[in-house]
């Protein structure tokens, strides 16, 4: 099985995408749709959150302003200047790095505890300028009206294929970056600071610039799909910068496999739906008696702590591990890995 | 700026200050002793504040029992000697119709965050200890356990905001002719007492010294026969009672809300790294300065600014000085 998946990378990446240009063909339900078009930009700033949290073991709490910011940067300069979607799109990723390179600066010399705290701090200061500049961002209640998608009289959110295709492309994107960047000497460079900070120094590894570098391929993407978030809900929240979004997506990570980028990909969209439809499910009212939102959120916490505790590589390394194993001829989890 | 604007300010800043120290001294301690930082402390604040409402307030506990206290007492005359047993407490539940009053919730309270701590401790810290990369898995963990928390106290009490009696009825206090609550006092008055007790506590008591040997050098405590794996815990226990009457304290001034750690526990961030993680003086004299940091930026700019005049001095503090203004090489 495993030889045959090796032997047809190619042919079998090629079926995969064929099959998930099908899936609007086939999938009537509407919700189950536009689910997976936010499973898909999570599953975006999960991935991305993997290359600093996993590779680089630098735990970054601004991750997620970057996401904002870039829905924030992209809604502004269309509800405000007029600017064209597909400009500001990118313009909020060039913000998302800039904020990322802001962050990564003092970041960089600091360790363990305090990165967090620091990245902790400058995402609530990002949150808290944007609720105080209620005028230009809508504060509390966000930004609304913010236009959607189109191309000449094409309007993205009245076909069920255009977001699909575009999140999909951008996903595929952001995982072919992504792998090939942590396959590249920059990522195994960012596993050896993370591994063995003093021998990887002592080899010659610049540590500053190896970080700020991964603060800064990790803020790309989550901008994009920030600048999309926007556009396709046609608002921007300042509830992005919230715990429960957070929460959410640091589950994705784990539960898909620290230091994988395929894990957070996938279980990013598995999570998305699985919370959502707990969201949204009758059933949960029935057995808890309840609003269900709270309750999404307890399972999500539990989730991680158990995956914490008993799964710490998460669904990937289980797979791995077991893949591992199953082979014949005694190969090694070590060989697995190269 | 007026006579009266300064000393409204310097007492509003010592209120927020008092909290801020109740807050940042248990982080600080965990910090020092366990190397872990505890994203829960804000959820135990809320929990402390609910727990006080729950057993103090005539819609908590009380009002739960009071079906109880009915059916013993009209039911206790068909039970024989049992039910004449049970008379005086059927009565005895029916009298406290108006809750168990702030007497019982506040101390009660205080040791039900204590638990909490314990069990958080049992379960989101301590199968990690001693790991690699412990402290970012126990940050971690410890969100998903307040984000549990949270979302648990809102399943259990609804979204309707809970506000605790004042302790001390009465007029405001007349200070250089300003007015300050008497809660307000109160908090001033009782948080340096609070801390005075634990100091005692960590200087002159076994356990404390205990906790302290563990955080100076925990491999030398581990040698003069303290058993580091009971003061673990026995720290977070000390530092979640500090949450919970931080918790008791903010409820009696504000509405108590699920949410209602996050915005101390910020606040106690920026103190603890601005004081120096694991300093308990530096942490203290931090958090006074920072509540009146706030207070006056607050007047001086406006309330929206004040967080952002806040968190661009932590920001600057983590650059300049990343031990914090009194923390040593060791801390």
């Amino acid at each position: 099985m495993i030889r045959f998946v090796d032997a047809n990378r190619r042919l079998l990446a090629l079926a995969g995408i064929v099959i998930f240009l099908l899936i609007p063909l086939v999938v009537e339900n509407k919700l189950l749709i536009h689910l997976a078009i936010l499973g898909m930009l999570y599953a975006i700033v999960a991935s991305n959150w993997d290359l600093t949290l996993g590779y680089a073991g630098v735990f970054n709490f601004a991750h997620l302003a970057f996401f904002g910011i870039g829905a924030y940067t992209s809604g502004i300069l269309a509800v405000k200047l007029g600017i064209s979607p597909w400009l500001g799109i990118p313009c909020g990723a060039a913000t998302a790095a800039l904020a990322s390179i802001i962050v990564s600066i003092p970041a960089i010399r600091l360790r363990g505890i305090y990165v967090a705290l620091l990245t902790f701090a400058c995402s609530q200061l990002v949150l808290l300028l944007l609720l105080s500049q209620h005028q230009i961002t809508g504060g509390q209640q966000g930004l609304t009206g913010v236009p959607q998608l189109q191309i000449g009289d094409f309007r993205f959110r009245e076909s069920k294929f255009a977001h699909f295709y575009l999140v999909g492309a951008l996903l595929l994107c952001s995982t072919i970056f992504l792998r090939r960047l942590v396959a590249s000497d920059f990522g195994l460079s960012l596993i050896a600071l993370r591994d063995f900070e003093e021998y990887a120094v002592a080899r010659g590894i610049p540590l500053a610039r190896q970080r700020l570098l991964a603060f800064l391929f990790s803020s790309i993407f989550p901008g994009l799909a920030g600048g999309v978030y926007a556009h396709f809900l046609i608002v921007a929240s300042p509830d992005i910068f919230g715990f429960s979004l957070a929460t959410l997506l640091l589950s994705m990570v784990l539960v898909g496999g620290v230091a994988t980028i395929y894990g957070p990909v996938v279980i990013g969209v598995v999570m998305t739906y699985v919370s959502e439809l707990m969201a949204s499910s009758a059933w949960m009212s029935d057995v808890f008696g309840v609003s269900r939102g709270p309750v999404r959120f307890m399972f999500v916490a539990v989730i991680i702590v158990l995956t914490m505790r008993f799964f710490p590589g998460g669904v990937w390394g289980l797979i791995k591990e077991y893949s591992a194993r199953s082979r014949l001829g005694g190969a090694t989890a070590d060989e697995e890995r190269a | 700026m007026t006579l009266e604007a300064i000393v409204a300010i310097i007492a509003s800043g010592l209120v927020s200050g008092s909290l801020y120290a109740l807050m940042a001294s248990g982080l600080s301690l965990v910090w020092g002793t366990v190397r872990m930082f505890n994203f829960a402390h804000g959820a135990l604040v809320m929990i402390g504040a609910y727990a006080g409402w729950y057993i103090s307030n005539r819609g908590g506990l009380a009002k739960v029992l009071q079906p109880l206290g009915k059916s013993i007492t009209a039911n206790s005359e068909d039970w024989g000697l049992l039910g004449d047993l049970l008379h005086p407490l059927g009565e005895w539940i029916l009298s406290i119709k108006g809750g168990f009053g702030l007497l019982a919730g506040v101390p009660l309270a205080i040791i039900f965050c204590g638990i909490a701590g314990y069990v958080i401790y049992m379960l989101l810290v301590k199968p990690f200890v001693g790991k690699p990369g412990a402290d970012l898995v126990v940050i971690i963990t410890t969100i998903a356990g307040a984000s549990f928390l949270q979302n648990a106290v809102q399943v259990l009490f609804g979204p309707r905001y809970k506000q605790l009696d004042r302790i001390l009825k009465g007029p405001p206090v007349e200070v250089l002719d300003t007015a300050i609550g008497l809660q307000e006092v109160l908090i001033i008055v009782l948080t340096p007492v609070s801390l005075l007790l634990l100091n005692l506590f960590l200087k002159r008591s076994k356990l404390g010294l205990a906790i302290r040997a563990v955080a100076q050098n925990d491999d030398f405590a581990r040698l003069v026969g303290i058993n580091v794996n009971q003061i673990y815990p026995l720290t977070f226990v000390v530092s979640s009672m500090l949450a919970g009457l931080a918790g008791l304290m903010l409820g009696g001034l504000f509405f108590i809300l699920p949410t209602m750690g996050s915005e101390p526990l910020l606040r106690a961030f920026v103190v603890v790294v601005f004081g120096g993680l694991g300093s308990l003086p530096g942490t203290i004299i931090g958090a006074y300065v920072i509540g009146l940091i706030e207070q006056s930026s607050a007047y001086v700019f406006s309330l929206y600014w004040a967080p952002v005049v806040l968190f661009a001095t932590l920001i600057l503090v983590l650059i300049f000085r990343p031990r914090g203004l009194m923390g040593g090489e060791n801390s």
